[in-house]
């Protein structure tokens, strides 16, 4: 029996841009960020999502022009056939290379805290295939579970954040600048990539009811997700003090550190059970994403049925590093350094082609007539 | 075109059987005649159909009407009718009556159910229980619901047993259970629609909903499920529930099957559709989702914090009785840290002689209470209360004892097991016990990344999981407007709204003003 694609709703997606973008404060963004700006990294965040809003208010704005599409279709009728393809080329090249390095860093995670004597294959395999399941079920799915369980990761982080605050000395966040003004406002716009999912989740337009709903979810989540990665680093900061320039996945540690009182000494495996949940959604959202935007790049209309062998080739990309830290740290950190400022100034390229266009002026008309 | 391929291959090796079959078409085409005006004939005809003399219980009464001087018969199964009846509304004031009166109405006290004239039809009424009277001379039979069948009592709910609220349950008579209905919804909007589903045994499915209440599309989508169902015998509501299924190999039931005419009753209250069979002590709940499966009615006859906490006893309960022995598994093969070192010491203790790795004793134990519990169902009910004790006291006992089992596999798997107990409802009941056993190999394959990776993939399939269209979880997931009774339910003050995911026709619980 064949259904009709439901719509999907607010409370999903924003608990899919929750455990998306959220994610970013457990693995190695607040250590990258504390290499940079020592300890004001919780500034970074914030401020970053200041900086990004004006590109992504301007990116929702301009799509609101055009009800109902998606990010590709509005790219096709703003740049044209031909420029339009090359900016998505540009864009599935470096979403793919994300979801390949990104699943690769979770696997290492993994691996190095939990599984030190599992194949890499293994642990990389499984994690993959259940997210090729996921997306193949289809994004209202995905959306259905993530808000089954976001609120767990949410208190969970919650949780965990608070216990270690017994361990942890608040006067390592002064000097409250850190290294100083200057090099918090350098690094911000480097990290951009942090909100760089909201960007790609604008391929979802055509799955609301209305692009109201689409902004009103995509604000509520940007403002949740920024606060929250702001406090995880804080406490983080915190916790570590200046030790964390040493550690690759900080929230990790932390969670092997803490104890519920005297009697159970390790409660690890509670937090990672959840967080695991937390990143298999993560990259079954991003894997739907970058099938979508594949199947929107070269016009095929049953995407899902790419799903597995996408993720097949995410797995072997993910696989050729040798040595992960050395290789993932460098090709990571120039693919993040890359994916924020070239979504910012595509959402601003965007604006002024419809400015020019005369799109707005356009759309103004039409609303008076 | 692979998929073309391979099917026409496989068409080729697995050809249809062929049978010699004998055709009774010429039955099928008697059954489309109408009946005679001729008595022998007629007598002839219904002789030969239901194979008297070699029938032993249908009857045939021929008799001589004497007001219209006319000769009659009158045909019945026996084992099905009332005979007093017979004798007294039919017969007598045929055979007696000296008032001179030329219809057949004004003769009997008995009410005439209807009349009939094809041969097919009048057949189908007698072998449900009916009278049939052939007159002399008239070309249309008359039928008389003189339907007496023997069956059970209305008794109490074996399978869903409550402390509160009422306790009578459905039985096997579909008038008894359709009385149970309609006792509790005193409303014309309630109707009860006959479908037959099957040509050959034409078993009677009968649609029980409120018809301001139910949604149109809904229901035409239910019937036409049930139109198309291809079998030539459908004898139980249960195998009715399989046939209607979306996903008959599934784990997770998607219909629910219950035998509290209460709880039916809050279900068509809420605009959902029952279906009901004759021979069948249940009926079935159509659209079900996950909650309808975990709730049970005592949540709601019990005041709003009693009910609620045995609710959250349940989800814990639920929860136990799923991950209990596979987080044993995952703890003590992958993470021991994380067990306190006392505990650990104790554990380890125990364990250090018995020869098995802590999978297959799990996987032992499971399988014995599962032995145990299928053996206490089977056997008679005298010796019923020895097996659970021979059972808990001399396996569990006997095997620790043995050092074939470490003691705190039996704490963990009794406990698991006296918790899937709680879950009330048979077919969540075997989802949640046979989910475990996946649950136990995850876990002994990647310890706790397996079971969170089991669970994620298993919540994908199960929120992809829809019964008659309507997703698992709702109104959870996807939101839909409700009365928000999940998994705390408000005080019924407030349950104002009907679930908005069955699209009623009716959304408010209206009160006094409408």
């Amino acid at each position: 029996m064949k259904q009709q694609p439901e719509k999907l709703g607010i409370r999903e997606y924003i608990a899919i841009a929750i455990l998306m973008a959220g994610a970013r404060a457990t693995e190695d963004t607040p250590a990258t960020l504390f290499q940079k700006v020592e300890n004001a990294a919780w500034m970074v965040p914030i401020l970053s999502a200041a900086l990004f809003f004006i590109p992504l208010y301007l990116l929702l704005k301009t799509m609101s022009l055009f009800q109902g599409k998606n990010l590709f279709a509005v790219m096709n009728k703003l740049l044209g056939k031909y420029l339009g393809f090359a900016v998505g080329l540009i864009i599935f090249v470096i979403s793919s290379s994300a979801i390949s390095f990104d699943s690769r860093t979770y696997t290492n995670i993994i691996r190095t805290y939990y599984f030190n004597t599992t194949p890499i294959l293994v642990l990389y395999a499984i994690l993959i295939a259940i997210c090729a399941y996921g997306a193949k079920k289809g994004i209202q799915h995905v959306g259905s579970v993530s808000f089954m369980i976001v609120f767990w990761v949410i208190c969970s982080l919650i949780f965990a954040l608070l216990l270690s605050t017994q361990d942890s000395t608040f006067q390592s966040v002064l000097p409250i600048w850190g290294p100083g003004i200057l090099e918090i406002i350098k690094t911000s716009p480097g990290s951009l990539a942090i909100y760089a999912d909201f960007f790609l989740l604008t391929m979802l337009v055509p799955y609301f009811k209305s692009n109201k709903e689409f902004q009103k979810g995509t604000w509520i989540a940007y403002i949740f997700v920024s606060i929250q990665i702001s406090a995880a680093i804080f406490c983080i900061v915190c916790f570590f003090d200046q030790s964390l320039g040493g550690l690759g996945y900080p929230f990790h540690t932390l969670i092997r550190y803490i104890s519920l009182g005297t009697y159970i000494p390790n409660i690890e495996i509670f937090f990672f059970a959840i967080w695991i949940m937390g990143a298999i959604i993560r990259f079954t959202a991003f894997l739907y994403l970058n099938a979508l935007i594949f199947g929107q790049l070269f016009k095929i209309k049953d995407f899902e049925y790419l799903i597995p062998s996408i993720a097949t080739i995410y797995l072997l990309i993910g696989l050729i590093p040798e040595s992960p830290i050395e290789t993932i740290v460098h090709l990571k950190l120039t693919v993040r350094a890359l994916a924020g400022p070239m979504f910012a100034a595509i959402s601003l390229i965007l604006w002024l082609a419809a400015l020019v266009k005369g799109e707005f002026k356009h759309a103004k008309n039409k609303n008076s007539m | 075109m692979k998929k073309s391929i391979l099917k026409s291959v496989k068409k080729l090796f697995n050809k249809e059987p062929h049978f010699k079959e004998k055709s009774n078409q010429d039955r099928i085409n008697l059954k489309h005649r109408d009946i005679s005006t001729d008595y022998d004939e007629n007598l002839e005809i219904f002789k030969s159909i239901f194979s008297i003399p070699k029938n032993s219980d249908v009857k045939v009464r021929e008799f001589t009407i004497r007001t219209l001087n006319r000769r009659a018969f009158i045909l019945y199964i026996g084992t099905m009718v009332d005979g007093a009846y017979i004798q007294e509304g039919i017969l007598k004031p045929l055979i007696e009556n000296v008032q001179p009166s030329r219809k057949i109405e004004d003769i009997l006290s008995f009410p005439v159910e209807e009349t009939k004239s094809k041969i097919g039809e009048i057949t189908e009424d007698i072998t449900s229980g009916n009278t049939a009277l052939f007159v002399e001379g008239d070309h249309q039979c008359y039928l008389f619901a003189t339907t007496n069948i023997k069956g059970r009592a209305i008794e109490k709910s074996d399978n869903e047993v409550i402390v509160r609220g009422a306790k009578e349950a459905f039985n096997e008579k579909l008038f008894d259970n359709i009385g149970l209905i309609r006792k509790k919804i005193k409303n014309e909007n309630l109707i009860v629609e006959h479908l037959v589903v099957t040509v050959r045994s034409r078993n009677d499915v009968f649609l029980v909903y409120e018809k301001d209440l139910a949604d149109e599309k809904l229901l035409q989508s239910i019937k036409k499920r049930i139109n198309s169902i291809d079998s030539d015998s459908v004898i139980d509501l249960s195998i009715l529930e399989q046939f209607l299924e979306e996903r008959p190999r599934s784990l997770f039931p998607t219909i629910l099957n219950t035998e509290r005419p209460d709880r039916a009753v809050s279900f068509i209250e809420e605009g959902h559709i029952i279906l009901l069979m004759s021979n069948s002590p249940n009926c079935l709940v159509l659209p079900a989702t996950f909650w309808a499966l975990f709730h049970s009615p005592e949540d709601h006859y019990l005041r709003t914090p009693y009910g609620n906490f045995i609710r959250l006893l349940r989800l814990v309960a639920l929860f136990i009785s799923m991950f209990a022995s596979a987080f044993y598994i995952a703890i003590t093969n992958y993470h021991v840290g994380m067990i306190p070192p006392d505990l650990l010491m104790a554990i380890a203790g125990t364990r250090e002689r018995v020869p098995f790795p802590s999978i297959i004793e799990i996987l032992m134990m499971e399988l014995a209470f599962e032995l145990i519990r299928e053996a206490g169902l089977r056997v008679p009910s005298p010796i019923g209360p020895t097996i659970g004790i021979v059972g808990a006291l001399i396996l569990g006992q006997a095997a620790v004892q043995a050092n074939i089992i470490s003691p705190i596999v039996i704490i963990v798997i009794a406990l698991s097991g006296l918790s899937s107990f709680i879950i009330s409802d048979v077919s969540m009941n075997f989802a949640i016990r046979i989910s475990r056993f996946l649950l136990i190999f995850s876990a002994g394959f990647m310890g706790i990344y397996g079971m969170a990776g089991l669970i994620i993939l298993g919540l994908y399939y199960l929120v992809s999981l829809k019964s008659f269209g309507v997703p698992y979880f709702a109104p959870l997931t996807p939101h839909t407007f409700s009365a928000k009774d999940l998994i705390i339910r408000p005080v019924p003050m407030k349950l104002k709204f009907r679930p908005g995911y069955l699209k009623p026709k009716d959304m408010v619980r209206q009160g006094k003003d409408s």
